[in-house]
């Protein structure tokens, strides 16, 4: 019913973006061409207008040039060098840290929930945490565990699992703590012991929580994955792709990548929505 | 002040536990006769020594306070508002995780190009400050710029967004899908249209924040409670009024909520956006530059920074907050 009534503005608001690319990509592309043609440098097309569309080395490129690299880059999404099969590698180690991040991380709050000396000594630094840059530690642990002969996929997953660990420890830990004083004192008249109550309690209540933090934390441990691709260039991924093309000063590539990475965000996010509605299917207000 | 001999008991321990470490780092020193060893060891084993002392006074202290009041509940203790008393074993267990990697490091003399000591990372940090100075102003810059603009369009689009059924309809669909980009390939993207200089990372900063600050504001402005729109209309208060009075008013916890956010994501941004090429100075352009020669003492030395600024700029954040929204009811005690 929503969708039907956003459709149009949203379709109008995308026409409009789309029409504003032309002039901005002109703006950022006249200069260069008209100086290239300038230094009398052999070129297919004549005017400087001309040639802010076929650039060899585009500011901006042109769409009709963003659709050739298309052609290339995502087909046949099998070969190595190819957009959708690195986005693969890259949405996996995300996917494999965010569960390593909530595995550690609800090990943790359940300490967290049950040790007061515990909570008081750790628990401060976790807040601090979510205020710091993290992803700068990125490159070095990279690095570094490429030095102890960690290689592949899994540093990138240890690294995407650091950077989502975080705000999961602090969500989990929160839901840990949610249920009602009311609610752990009927547990109480059950004669339940406190690791059934954990069980058939805190732990179900705090689940709902642990996504609300996947959702904050997909996201950058996305970008970790990524930084730590690009910081050790070996194996697949996009990361990779990113310093390569970034390298090679390839612009229309770096479009592609980028358009690419997007969408692997967004299905990332989607997943992790998909699964929350799958896992708790009580919560009625997705 | 009457404090509850248990903690004193614990913090006792925990501070011969710290002197102890620093006993192991000292012979640790010794044994291997390093050339590590230098004044700012001496000056730690000092302090080291001082707190074991004071440990070894909180132990007995505690076991005295035990035995002669093994009952005492008192409430007052350490609960006394003061927020640095509530903080303290958040900073002994720093202490402690400091002297335990300084002690192991100098123990298996792990080398500075896998794992820098605390105090070789202290050393490198007072060594190359005036560089570090230089880096840490440039990343200020891009961040700080960036911070202003994007937030302030942001705000702007949402006050558009709010006045505009057909903008809320169309526009914000987007917004929430362009959230989830990862910056990161954004980055490069922007850096090569926009050049090398600062400006391209205020632009990464500034397109990082604006979607945030967008959503979250156009969020306060529009979920207004539908019966106070009743009661300014009751007033005969005009759309003008009732933005001025109500809407903003409304808003601005959400705002302030997607400000504090922003703090750290500009700074995110700034330094993934110098990760992607730079004019040679900026945490990032550090961080990667030092990794990449393996002389991780200097990138420890920048990642510390940059999470001093972190705090910093978020504190800031939410001390403009206070000012602003004391009134607020989450504020209230």
């Amino acid at each position: 019913m929503t969708r039907s009534r956003n459709f149009v503005p949203m379709l109008v608001v995308g026409v409009v973006l789309i029409a504003l690319y032309f002039p901005i990509m002109l703006l950022a592309n006249y200069p260069a061409a008209a100086r290239a043609l300038q230094r009398g440098a052999v070129l297919e097309c004549k005017t400087a207008l001309e040639c802010s569309f076929d650039m060899r080395s585009p500011i901006i490129p042109a769409p009709a040039q963003l659709l050739i690299g298309f052609s290339s880059l995502y087909f046949p999404p099998t070969s190595e060098t190819s957009v959708p099969y690195n986005a693969f590698f890259t949405g996996l180690e995300t996917l494999s840290g965010l569960l390593l991040a909530s595995i550690v991380g609800l090990g943790l709050s359940v300490l967290l929930v049950a040790s007061r000396a515990f909570e008081r000594a750790l628990l401060p630094w976790l807040v601090a945490s979510q205020t710091v840059p993290i992803i700068a530690i990125a490159p070095m642990l990279a690095v570094l565990l490429g030095q102890y002969g960690v290689e592949g996929w899994i540093p990138k997953a240890i690294i995407a699992a650091y950077i989502a660990f975080f705000p999961i420890a602090i969500g989990v830990s929160k839901g840990l703590r949610s249920p009602d004083p009311i609610q752990v004192d009927l547990m109480k008249t059950y004669n339940a012991g406190s690791l059934q109550t954990f069980a058939k309690l805190r732990f179900p209540s705090s689940i709902p929580y642990l996504f609300t933090a996947f959702k904050v934390s997909v996201t950058a441990a996305l970008i970790g994955a990524i930084i730590s691709e690009s910081a050790t260039i070996s194996g697949a991924g996009l990361g990779k792709m990113l310093s390569e093309n970034s390298r090679a000063s390839d612009a229309v590539g770096l479009w592609l990548v980028m358009i690419g990475s997007a969408i692997l965000g967004i299905l990332l996010v989607s997943i992790v929505g998909w699964l929350e509605r799958v896992v708790t299917p009580w919560q009625r207000n997705h | 002040m009457a404090t509850k001999p248990l903690n004193v008991l614990l913090f006792g321990t925990a501070g011969v536990f710290i002197s102890l470490l620093g006993m192991i780092l000292v012979i640790a020193n010794h044994w291997n006769s390093s050339e590590v060893w230098s004044g700012l060891s001496v000056v730690l084993s000092c302090v080291l020594a001082l707190v074991g002392l004071l440990g070894v006074g909180g132990v007995s202290s505690g076991v005295v306070s035990l035995l002669v009041a093994p009952r005492a509940k008192d409430k007052t203790g350490f609960d006394l508002g003061l927020s640095m008393i509530s903080l303290l074993p958040a900073i002994l267990l720093a202490v402690v995780a400091v002297v335990l990697v300084e002690a192991l490091i100098h123990a298996f003399q792990i080398p500075v190009a896998q794992i820098p000591a605390p105090t070789a990372v202290i050393q490198k940090f007072l060594e190359s400050r005036q560089v570090l100075w230089r880096d840490t102003q440039t990343t200020l810059l891009e961040a700080g710029i960036g911070y202003v603009i994007g937030a302030s369009l942001g705000i702007l689009m949402a006050i558009l967004v709010s006045r505009y059924q057909f903008l809320n309809k169309g526009l914000m669909p987007y917004a929430t899908i362009f959230s989830s980009i990862p910056i990161v390939a954004l980055a490069p993207v922007i850096v090569k249209a926009a050049g090398l200089e600062w400006g391209s990372k205020a632009a990464v900063v500034a397109i990082t924040i604006f979607f945030p600050v967008l959503v979250n504001t156009a969020r306060g402005l529009l979920e207004v409670n539908p019966l106070t729109i009743d009661l300014m209309r009751s007033y005969a208060a005009d759309p003008r009024r009732v933005f001025l009075d109500l809407r903003i008013p409304n808003a601005l916890p959400y705002i302030f909520n997607a400000l504090k956010i922003s703090t750290t994501l500009a700074l995110i941004g700034a330094i993934v956006a110098e990760f992607f090429g730079s004019t040679g100075s900026g945490l990032g352009f550090r961080i990667l530059v030092e990794t990449g020669q393996a002389s991780f003492d200097s990138v420890w030395a920048a990642i510390n920074i940059a999470s001093f600024l972190g705090i910093v700029f978020y504190n800031l954040a939410a001390l403009l907050e206070r000012r602003v929204t004391g009134w607020h009811v989450s504020f209230r005690e």
